[in-house]
Parts: C-alpha cells; sequence; structure tokens
C-alpha cells in the first residue's frame, strides 16, 4: 500500500485520526511511565537506574525496533493501526522510527502544535512523520 | 476494536478537541492548586524566552471557561477564534449525530488553499501579539 504514491487524492480518513493516534501514544508510554515511576518511588539510585534503564529498552524495542520493522509499536498494535512510509507504504525501518522519535521534539517546539498537527493536516501527519515522511493508517 | 470510521470534517476535529480542552480548562485551576503542577510550559519560551504564537493558549482557556473574557483575550485572543468554531460547529456536529444532516464533505481545494492562507496569516498576527505581549516589540 503506497499511500501517497498510488492514491495522491486520498482522504483525510484513509488516516489515523488524532484520538486514534493519542491513544496509541498513551499505551506505548504507560510502560515507561510505570517503570520510572518504580526507579523513583524506590529511593534508591541503583534501582532507579535500573528502571530508567529498562524503560529506555522498552522504548528502543517498542518504539523504535517494533514500530520500524513492523509498523506497529505496542499502542499501535492494540489500536489496530500501522505506522508507513508515505513513499513505499512498508515499515521505515528501526533507524528511522528511531529518528522520528527524536523529531518529535520539534513537535513540543512551539506550544505542542505539532502534536495537534493530526486534527487538520491533510494526511493527518505530526511535524516528525512530514521530516520523516511517514503517515499512520488503520488496518 | 477501537476504530472510529466515521469521517469527521476537520472543524469537527478541531472544535471536539476545543471541547476537550475547555473541559479540562475548567478544572485546570483546581488541579494546580491540588496539586501544585506549574503546568507545560512552552518549550520554545523555556530555551530562548521568545514567545511562540501558541503562548498564552492554555491560560486563555481556562479563562475563557470560567467567563473571564478580558483575561482570555489578553492572555491570547486566538482562543476567541475557537470558541466561534466551536459554537459554529457543535449545533452540525449534533445535527449529524442524531440523522438531522449528512456526512461532512470535502471542500473544493481552492477554498482549502484560502482557508490555509487565512490560517498562516492569523497565527503570523498571534505571533506579533505575543511578542508585543512579551516586551520584543
Amino acid at each position: 500500500m503506497a499511500y501517497a504514491a498510488e492514491n495522491p487524492a486520498v482522504s483525510p480518513a484513509a488516516y489515523a485520526n488524532w484520538g486514534q493516534r493519542v491513544g496509541a501514544y498513551l499505551i506505548d508510554y504507560v510502560p515507561i511511565f510505570v517503570l520510572e515511576l518504580i526507579g523513583i518511588v524506590s529511593r534508591n539510585a541503583i534501582i532507579w537506574f535500573v528502571f530508567i534503564l529498562a524503560s529506555l529498552g522498552w522504548w528502543i524495542y517498542n518504539r523504535c525496533i517494533q514500530a520500524g520493522r513492523t509498523g506497529q509499536s505496542l499502542g499501535k498494535k492494540t489500536l489496530h493501526l500501522r505506522l508507513l512510509s508515505e513513499k513505499t507504504g512498508e515499515p521505515i525501518g528501526a533507524g528511522m522510527a528511531f529518528a522520528r522519535d527524536i523529531c518529535h521534539i520539534l513537535d513540543s517546539l512551539a506550544c505542542y502544535i505539532g502534536w495537534l498537527f493530526p486534527l487538520w493536516d491533510a494526511k493527518r501527519q505530526t511535524f516528525a512523520d512530514k521530516i520523516i515522511g511517514t503517515v499512520v493508517i488503520p488496518e | 476494536m477501537v476504530v472510529l470510521r466515521r469521517g469527521y470534517s476537520v472543524p469537527e476535529h478541531v472544535s471536539l478537541f476545543a471541547v476537550g480542552a475547555a473541559s479540562l480548562g475548567a478544572v485546570y485551576p483546581a488541579v494546580v492548586a491540588h496539586t501544585g503542577w506549574p503546568g507545560l510550559p512552552c518549550p520554545l519560551r523555556t530555551l530562548t524566552g521568545v514567545p511562540c504564537p501558541f503562548c498564552g493558549m492554555t491560560t486563555a482557556t481556562v479563562a475563557l471557561s470560567h467567563g473571564e473574557w478580558a483575561s482570555a483575550a489578553a492572555a491570547n485572543p486566538l482562543v476567541y477564534l475557537v470558541a466561534i468554531l466551536v459554537a459554529g460547529t457543535v449545533p452540525v456536529l449534533l445535527a449529524r449525530t442524531v440523522g438531522l444532516a449528512g456526512g461532512p464533505r470535502p471542500w473544493p481545494a481552492a477554498k482549502r488553499r484560502r482557508v490555509r492562507w487565512a490560517m498562516a496569516v492569523v497565527v503570523a498576527l498571534s505571533w506579533l501579539f505575543q511578542l508585543h505581549r512579551f516586551g520584543f516589540i
């Protein structure tokens, strides 16, 4: 499914909407939040460090490797969404998934407005999606 | 499976978000007072000191949801534009929900282009307002 290549006039309804994307994002970050919370409440520097590493490991596995190789992090899999390259229609690979998450910093820069872009953007992309060239579609 | 198949128009999407934001704005002061949470600062202003066009929207939303019209305008007048959009869209949304109106139809490309330009001008004006508000101009 090469969305942009084969369907240049595809309707915004073909892409995951903002609510779905927020839901998937929250699901992805709940384990990270829980792991970091456990580390913080332990009040032990070593345990805290171990849990920080664990949350980092989960982020790399889930948001980079899984989302990059299959198009589906845990959140996207749960909500039946898929992250694809808008040019090829294929998953973008772990490296680009990592770069996309780094680019999310730009979504936050101006009062987090980039995170709201899927509300009105024709392809429902965030800034990070536009930079990396990705779309999120429902299955 | 949580998939919203119904097609919502852009104004509907923005309005639904704005209604959610206004609802949060109504309880926001209580949450801040209870938890001491300082809220989300604008990263651009935190890093550089320069405000972005959307600075003040949280303050404006909270003020508007408490009927403090002047405070809302002083923080960010964009909030009035969003409020007008909500006032115009919610009745249509309700009519569609109960089957009194059909689904949204896509706008012609020329109309979408005009709206995009108009929004770019509005955002530019908002930035000027914020730069003035924070003493840059």
